[in-house]
């Protein structure tokens, strides 16, 4: 380990006959080069880092004799550019990471990476992620790329990467169209947001089979294919779109989708059986679209809806529309009523002149005594009738939130009808 | 959203010994709804996407003491994404002693529907609770919503 | 609650936290011991972690469960018992080519 000093040069022998090393430590040094000649005599050599130095180039075949290396680390150097060559040599190279460095230009010498599964570039100033890309790179599990002024990407950049699991892409301006995603067909998360791309095309879920979660926020997009053929696909986030209307087919089939978010958008129709098949669905988020109504078949699995900023939707909801509401936004107070958010108001107003006890005024000592769970296997000292209230209320009762929340100025009943 | 910080009722129940009453606030960056699991204390550097510690199983209740904000000048995470990563590896919900830190308050106010609670609590309460902390004594603590006041009758 | 003087190498520390930062060169490791968990300053990463230094901070991370030692958390030095090192990884069984050395238990390339 020679972590840690001040060391700015490694003399040309400095490691020879070292035949057997295999993990050297150079991080937090003062390098400003790659230390190439002293690097030719480690056949062994299986991990190296070179991190937390000031090295501002990578010449060509700076590692060519290292073939067994395995991992390389330079992160935190100020590397801005790389020969064309120079990783030629690392044929057993799996873990790459450039990260935080000042890279200008997508670090186009990996091609001859055939082995690698994980690769970092993340914080620098790549401004475009070319065609083909990672043709070299078939291996491919995870990359990280965030932090960097991305503004293109190339349609096949990300093509035949069979083992990437993760694609994360913000603020590409220049994305104008959906990638072309063949041959990626491990891709469980896809985030593509801030970009441009305006219409999603019709086979994109065949080439998505074990999509989880799609991210398409602050886009363009206007209309929706059908997703049916995204069979796992989990959380949907759309919002900040151009969306006008969802169609019977839109969700159709996908029995794991757990949340979609379809805010901010132009919504004004909704077809009454575009939720029908979600079995899985409890987060709906419809905030700030043109809703008049909205179809409740299918929704009865719902503990999250969010509604506000549709005024054109005045229908009230039933309680037993939504068995298991916990957070309910909704454009009007008198919606919340029907959940009992108003439930001293309601007394007031059902029973004139009933004795009306606000909570205060109810025995604290069995609110608060209320509190504990009925384990089993609870082995904490209780004393015996803390045990039995504890039996008698053995669930937590979960509330419901509902907004805006009627009061005085926001009464139960629909003032307009 | 909530006007008045929605209070939150702590109840901390140290093995072999007297159960503790506290209070707390709900932040809003969470969903206001009770909880209940072991107490665990997180140091507030082990809530960052490098450290991948051991995590305790699933079930309990992480209690983490915020530091004056010029003692960690760079944090690895907003407090939102530390409170979203502790659910995430398990936690129910999640205590944030902001007694050396009040501007955490305004951290953790914008909505963004965390399904784990995330409770506030600073002061007396909050001496009381790391006090079972620091005696290292296992407890089991339950949180449940306050009612909010009736509204005042304006007939 | 800020303690006036830290303990072992470290650099910023509280009452309940432990170590809050480090002295130059030194790691950054959280200890869990029953329900607490502070911060401490370590020349050297435990067994069974391995460091990484970054700029703000030297910090230690756990091995994963088949590994002993390891320069990364995907690049395992020695396995614990059980398991063949090969290339950084922990297999039960050597690959296809290669046999296993009980004695260093690592996976070799066959020698004819």
């Amino acid at each position: 380990r020679l972590d840690a000093n001040l060391i700015s040069v490694v003399p040309e022998k400095s490691f020879e006959g070292l035949l057997s090393l295999r993990h050297l430590w150079l991080d937090d040094n003062a390098l400003t080069e790659i230390p190439v000649q002293a690097l030719n005599h480690l056949p062994a050599l299986q991990a190296m880092t070179l991190a937390l130095n000031q090295i501002w180039h990578i010449p060509d075949y700076a590692f060519q004799n290292l073939s067994s290396l395995v991992v390389l680390h330079l992160h935190n150097n100020r590397i801005q550019s790389l020969g064309a060559n120079s990783f030629d040599g690392l044929h057993s190279l799996e873990t790459l990471d450039l990260n935080y460095n000042e890279l200008l230009e997508f670090p186009g010498a990996i091609r001859t990476l055939g082995r690698l599964l994980e690769l970092g570039f993340h914080n620098n100033n790549i401004k475009a992620i070319p065609e083909n890309a990672f043709v070299g790179n078939p291996l491919l599990q995870t990359i990280h790329f965030y932090d960097n002024p991305i503004q293109f990407v190339g349609q096949s950049a990300f093509q035949y990467l069979p083992k990437l699991h993760t694609l994360s892409l913000n603020g590409a301006t220049d994305i104008r169209e959906f990638p072309d995603l063949k041959g990626t067909t491990s891709l469980e998360v896809l985030t593509l947001t801030r970009a441009g791309i305006h219409l999603l095309p019709r086979g994109m879920c065949q080439q998505l089979p074990s999509l989880r979660v799609l991210e398409l926020s602050h886009n363009q997009i206007e209309d929706l294919p059908s997703f049916h053929r995204c069979q796992r696909l989990e959380e949907l986030g759309l919002q900040h779109n151009r969306i006008h209307e969802i169609r019977a087919d839109t969700f159709v089939q996908l029995v794991a989708l757990r949340s979609i978010d379809l805010s901010w958008n132009y919504i004004q129709f909704i077809h009454p059986e575009a939720f029908v098949t979600l079995h899985s669905l409890t987060k709906l988020d419809l905030t700030d679209n043109q809703l008049i109504t909205l179809p409740l078949d299918g929704l009865g699995g719902l503990t999250h809806l969010k509604l506000q900023g549709n005024a054109a939707l005045s229908q009230p909801f039933a309680k037993d529309s939504f068995p298991k509401m916990r957070v309910l936004e909704v454009p009007y107070a008198y919606q919340c009523c029907a959940y009992g958010s108003c439930s001293n108001f309601f007394k007031k107003s059902n029973q004139w002149g009933a004795e009306d006890l606000s909570p205060e005024e109810e025995d604290p000592h069995k609110r608060t005594m209320e509190l504990f769970p009925g384990h089993a296997d609870n082995h904490y000292d209780l004393d015996a009738d803390d045990i039995q209230l504890d039996l008698e209320e053995s669930k937590l009762h979960p509330t419901i939130q509902c907004t805006p929340n009627p009061g005085p100025f926001k009464p139960c009943d629909h003032l307009f009808e | 959203g909530r006007s008045a910080a929605q209070k939150a009722v702590i109840r901390v129940i140290p093995l072999k010994v007297e159960p503790i009453l506290l209070e707390g606030e709900f932040a809003d960056v969470a969903e206001v709804t009770p909880a209940e699991g072991k107490l665990l204390q997180s140091h507030p550097l082990s809530l960052c996407n490098t450290s991948e510690d051991e995590h305790p199983e699933s079930g309990f209740i992480t209690i983490v003491k915020l530091e004056q904000p010029d003692r960690d000048p760079n944090p690895c995470l907003s407090l939102a994404n530390k409170a979203k990563l502790a659910g995430e590896r398990g936690a129910r919900a999640i205590l944030f002693d902001i007694t050396d830190d009040e501007s955490a308050a305004d951290q953790l106010r914008k909505p963004r529907g965390l399904s784990q609670p995330v409770v506030l609590i600073r002061g007396h309460d909050a001496e009381l609770l790391m006090g079972v902390v620091n005696k290292n004594r296992e407890a089991h603590v339950k949180i449940e919503v306050k009612e909010p006041p009736a509204w005042p009758d304006y007939d | 609650n800020v303690s006036q003087g830290c303990q072992g190498g470290c650099a910023t520390c509280s009452d309940y936290n432990g170590c809050l930062s480090c002295k130059p060169r030194l790691f950054f490791v959280l200890e869990r011991i029953g329900m607490k968990q502070i911060g401490v300053c370590l020349s050297s990463c435990p067994s069974g972690y391995y460091g990484t230094r970054y700029p703000d901070i030297n910090k230690c991370a756990k091995c994963k469960a088949d590994c002993d030692t390891c320069f990364t958390r995907n690049f395992c030095t020695k396995c614990k018992s059980g398991f063949y090192l090969y290339s950084g990884k922990c297999l039960e069984k050597c690959p296809g080519g290669l046999e296993a050395n009980n004695h260093t238990m690592e996976c070799t390339s066959i020698v004819h």
